[in-house]
């Protein structure tokens, strides 16, 4: 009972963190670039003002542009319930496990997609394909990263994962874990829509690739996009973090470990998103075409994860 | 726990190694080219000295020296020189496109594995575990060679795949005797000379680059 | 032994002398080529004495500390053959004459690279330790390939830049063998001093682990094919010869090649002591088979005489690699077709060398009339092609009959029946092809008068002498060489 409380907790805890993770990564990149910058927190405000706003549909949307933002937001929602984010082995483990992860993600962006195609324009659809694109090679990319880690623990539940790498310390710096580590840091960059895949701050129509698929959403649909957006930045860095450094995540469920679990895990978190600003300070945007080349070296990359973890079993 | 470091280390390494191999099929200028064998080379003869310490065979600690001073000193120095004159050329349009090779490389590292499943099995060293990874570098060396247009593309793929197969020899057996390998970096230095002194000729006679051009000779 | 040790010397010590005097010598000067050329006969006596032992029952000479040369029968044999068509080369080399074709300074490096390049060759052949052999091999890829290019234009530099890449990287692929092998050593008996060496492998060999020498003889076999040129690894082939100076077209087509198939040969002994069941014979059938098969068509679509020879050249060693397939009969059919082959094409090169000087053009179509214009060496290309595709009284055919009579006794009737087939379809071809040469109208702007004086016609009766002699008969000696050669290669 008290496992599946904390479950709760968690994913409300994610909910209400996620905004602030995103708001904190621009904060530091505008610091960076010599600005004052938006408060961190300012996010929560736009969220505010969204639900407010009145909701305008194209004439030739049907019931999937409708649908897609809570599917989106639930979908998201459920992942933050399957990853360890303070406390590793969870209940809910039971229901899902890597795969499911890897699926649910999936289903919001095939059907974030399906919504950018939906009204017809020109935008969307562009958006639509280019994110097609990437996925095609990041989807598996993702599993293929953590699979290496799942050989060794023996299973693909990721509290099991992340339990192993805490019994066995030194396994941290092996092959299998750096590998995967680089390759899921280049799948994060794309899935979330990061630099140097996706400009998460641009409007230009030859830049965009996530902004063009939700062009067309006003209103709460907005809203409830934008914060399953940051919950998917959240879900990643918590996969990093965890699964490759899960120091600080709790094993057992008292009180003390999981306080120590939540900053550990806030600290982690808000140092990922300094990296992350510093690089998208100091990279530029890829090409289009050379994006797939840049996913093709993550793949490879996670299969040299798989094969390094397999040979030294 | 000695023998495991050992291994893990070694593994470390040769995927270090690899990766440095893999980078001249992702990247499109002969500097990262250059960059790219240049660390690889280094990585190698931390490996030698890694092995010669583990392994307790202070030949191999000369044999790091000996390598590091052919191939992360001398050749790098020359093919800088030799990009400077033949002017850098970009890999713009490989026969094989970059995605493509990338993917086609995650495969040649598996059909490695599945080639070297005897070796490591006969093998008692724990160095053992990263053989496949050294053959697979002998193979994507082998890829570059065949499917780049650039000569001096090509000819860093040569060095690369001579790299691999200096790591299989390190990892499988503590690294052949020491005369003959002196006698190997003889052979790699002539013959990269003898290739530096034809990517001349290309350039002064073709005044390009581009292997795509040398077609005069058909039946 | 003294007498062995100075044997060895004599073998050695005149191509590297060449060398040394073509270096010092600057301008270049022809009497350095013509003492190269004398000083060259001593090394050809040395590599007969050697026979000779190995004929009167001596197992081995070694020489030098840890023994690191060691000369047997079949060692004998191939020193015969590189030094025979050495000497031969540095008499008819370019720059003995009143030579206007090349400059002092391409001379120069012609001789310096040709003398270290055969030094290798014979390095590679008496060799104890297999690591040995094969930097003498790599050191033999890039002293050719330094000479293809003499005269540089486009289609020498291209020739040459695929002569080196391909044939480094074969040689490259050999290395990693030679690395496999020592590493199923080395997880057997540990880290040996001598574990290379050739007698000590071929003791072990029983012990060595199947699989691994399998994967090792896989790479030996492309690494060294690329050398000899089998295909698929003979692309490299028609561009160097049709490109090189045709003295280095003789010496890389008879004795370059004949070394690249004895390092094969080398290997297959060990390999076959240690894997069960045919399985080197049936990779070397394969590839054999693939090499007459594309040797035969490539002939008929070929338009260059010279890219002609080395199709021809790809043709013959893939029936010497059926015949290292082939059993005891046809390994002793191979060692004899090994023989005849240098000898004939060493004499087509320098042919060659003539009909390109006298016409002007290395396409065949642009040749007619040579029976009118030159007759000697019109009847000497003739005698060559005749040979070349095995037809009596020439010694091909007899080393052929041998071939062909084991692979039937070897239970592989219909191999040998497509064999047959492709020689037939290669004959053809060449008879064709010389036809269209040997008769005609003479073209414009071409006299009728022998481009060389008898100085060079003469020596080259000499490879068609031996031609004819081992056509017609088996020498004693010769045979009991090979048999010498037998006993080690089924020990």
């Amino acid at each position: 009972m008290k496992g599946y409380l904390l479950e709760i907790g968690q994913a409300l805890m994610a909910l209400a963190l996620a905004p602030v993770l995103v708001g904190f990564v621009r904060w530091w990149k505008a610091r960076l670039q010599g600005r004052r910058g938006a408060p961190p927190w300012l996010v929560y405000y736009d969220l505010r003002k969204l639900f407010g706003k009145e909701v305008v549909i194209s004439k030739n949307a049907s019931w999937i542009f409708r649908f897609t933002p809570y599917l989106v937001f639930s979908s998201t929602l459920a992942v933050t319930l399957l990853i360890p984010l303070v406390a590793a082995p969870l209940p809910f483990d039971a229901l899902g496990d890597l795969l499911l992860v890897v699926y649910l993600l999936l289903l919001g962006t095939f059907f974030l997609a399906l919504a950018g195609l939906d009204p017809g324009t020109a935008f969307g659809g562009m958006g639509a394909s280019r994110e097609m694109t990437i996925a095609a090679i990041a989807e598996p990319t993702i599993a293929l990263s953590i699979f290496g880690l799942a050989l060794g623990a023996g299973s693909t539940n990721l509290g099991r994962i992340v339990a192993q790498t805490l019994a066995h310390p030194a396994a941290a710096i092996s092959p299998g874990h750096l590998l995967g580590f680089a390759a899921l840091f280049i799948v994060m960059l794309a899935e979330t829509g990061r630099l140097p895949v996706d400009n998460p701050s641009t409007h230009l129509e030859l830049t965009m690739i996530h902004e063009a698929m939700t062009l067309e959403y006003s209103g709460r649909y907005l809203a409830l996009i934008e914060w399953a957006a940051a919950l998917r930045l959240l879900i990643f860095f918590s996969l990093l973090v965890n699964m490759f450094a899960p120091w600080g995540v709790a094993t057992t469920l008292t009180p003390v470990a999981l306080g120590v679990a939540a900053i550990a895990l806030i600290a982690k978190l808000a140092a990922l998103g300094l990296v992350i600003a510093l690089l998208e300070t100091r990279i530029s945007k890829l090409r289009l075409f050379r994006v797939p080349e840049l996913l093709a070296v993550s793949f490879v990359l996670a299969l040299l994860a798989v094969t390094s973890s397999f040979l030294l079993r | 726990m000695n023998t495991d470091l050992f291994a893990q280390l070694s593994a470390l390494g040769s995927s270090l190694a690899l990766l440095a191999g893999i980078a001249l099929l992702w990247r499109r200028s002969l500097d990262s080219y250059v960059q790219a064998f240049k660390w690889q080379s280094l990585v190698l003869a931390a490996m030698f000295l890694m092995v010669g310490y583990f392994g307790r065979d202070p030949e191999l600690y000369a044999m790091a020296v000996f390598f590091f001073l052919l191939k992360v000193i001398v050749i790098p120095r020359y093919l800088r020189r030799l990009q400077q004159r033949v002017g850098a050329e970009r890999e713009s349009q490989p026969y094989v496109n970059i995605a493509t090779s990338l993917i086609i490389s995650g495969l040649l590292v598996l059909l490695a594995y599945a080639v070297t499943r005897p070796l490591v099995a006969v093998s008692r060293l724990p160095t053992r575990g990263a053989l496949p990874l050294a053959m697979g570098l002998i193979f994507v060396g082998l890829f570059v060679v065949v499917t780049r247009r650039k000569a001096l593309t090509q000819v860093v793929g040569f060095l690369v795949l001579e790299n691999g197969i200096a790591l299989l020899a390190m990892l499988g057996t503590y690294g052949i005797p020491l005369i003959i390998e002196l006698g190997v970096f003889l052979d790699v230095l002539m013959a990269f000379l003898a290739m530096q002194v034809f990517v001349y000729h290309i350039h002064g006679t073709f005044e390009s680059m581009d292997v795509e051009q040398l077609n005069r000779l058909k039946h | 032994m003294a007498f062995s040790d100075i044997n060895f010397l004599l073998l050695l010590l005149p191509s590297l002398l060449g060398a040394l005097f073509a270096i010092l010598v600057r301008p270049f000067r022809a009497w350095v080529g013509w003492l190269n050329a004398f000083v060259s006969l001593l090394g050809f006596a040395a590599a007969l004495s050697f026979g000779a032992r190995a004929v009167s029952g001596i197992e081995a000479s070694v020489f030098g500390p840890g023994e690191f040369l060691r000369a047997d029968g079949l060692s004998a044999l191939l020193m015969v053959l590189v030094t025979a068509v050495a000497t031969l080369t540095l008499f008819l080399s370019p720059g003995l004459g009143p030579e206007t074709r090349y400059d002092p300074s391409q001379l120069r490096r012609y001789h310096i690279f040709i003398n270290l390049f055969i030094a290798a060759m014979l390095l590679a052949v008496v060799a104890n330790n297999v690591g040995l052999m094969w930097v003498a091999i790599e050191a033999t890829t890039v002293f050719s390939a330094l000479i293809i290019p003499l005269r540089l234009t486009k289609e020498s530099v291209e020739a040459s830049w695929k002569y080196i890449l391909i044939g480094s990287v074969g040689i490259a692929l050999a290395f990693a063998g030679t690395v496999l092998s020592y590493f199923d050593f080395v997880a057997l008996s540990g880290r040996v001093e001598n574990a290379l060496n050739w007698p000590v492998l071929r003791a072990t060999a029983p012990l060595l682990h199947s699989e691994v020498m399998r994967i090792s003889f896989v790479f030996i076999l492309v690494g060294y094919g690329t050398k000899a040129g089998i295909a698929p690894m003979h692309t490299w082939k028609p561009d160097a010869y049709g490109e090189s100076p045709s003295s280095l077209g003789a010496l890389m087509s008879s004795a370059l090649f004949a070394v690249a198939m004895y390092a094969i040969l080398r290997w297959k002994i060990v390999v076959d002591a240690c894997v069960k069941g045919h399985f080197a014979d049936n990779l070397l059938l394969a590839l054999g088979m693939l090499s007459i098969l594309i040797g035969s068509f490539s002939v008929v679509l070929v338009r260059n005489y010279k890219r002609m020879l080395a199709y021809s050249s790809v043709e013959h060693a893939g029936l010497i690699c059926l015949g290292l397939g082939l059993g005891p009969l046809g390994v002793f059919a191979a060692l004899l077709h090994l023989i005849n082959h240098t000898a004939a094409k060493s004499m087509m090169f320098f042919l060659v060398r003539g009909i390109e000087l006298k016409y002007g053009s290395p396409l065949i179509k642009d040749v007619r009339g040579m029976l009118r214009v030159m007759p000697w060496t019109g009847g000497l290309f003739a005698a060559g092609i005749l040979a070349l595709i095995g037809l009596p009284p020439f010694g091909l055919f007899v080393s052929e009959f041998a071939l062909f009579r084991a692979g039937f006794a070897m239970n592989h009737p219909w191999l040998m029946g497509v064999a047959l087939a492709l020689l037939a379809v290669a004959f053809v071809s060449f008879i064709s092809q010389l036809n269209r040469m040997l008769y005609g109208s003479v073209p414009e702007g071409v006299n009728s008068a022998e481009v060389d004086g008898w100085g060079r016609m003469m020596p080259l009766f000499v490879p068609l002498s031996v031609l004819v002699v081992l056509g017609l008969t088996l020498p004693t000696s010769i045979v009991a060489l090979l048999n010498r050669i037998m006993e080690i290669v089924s020990k």
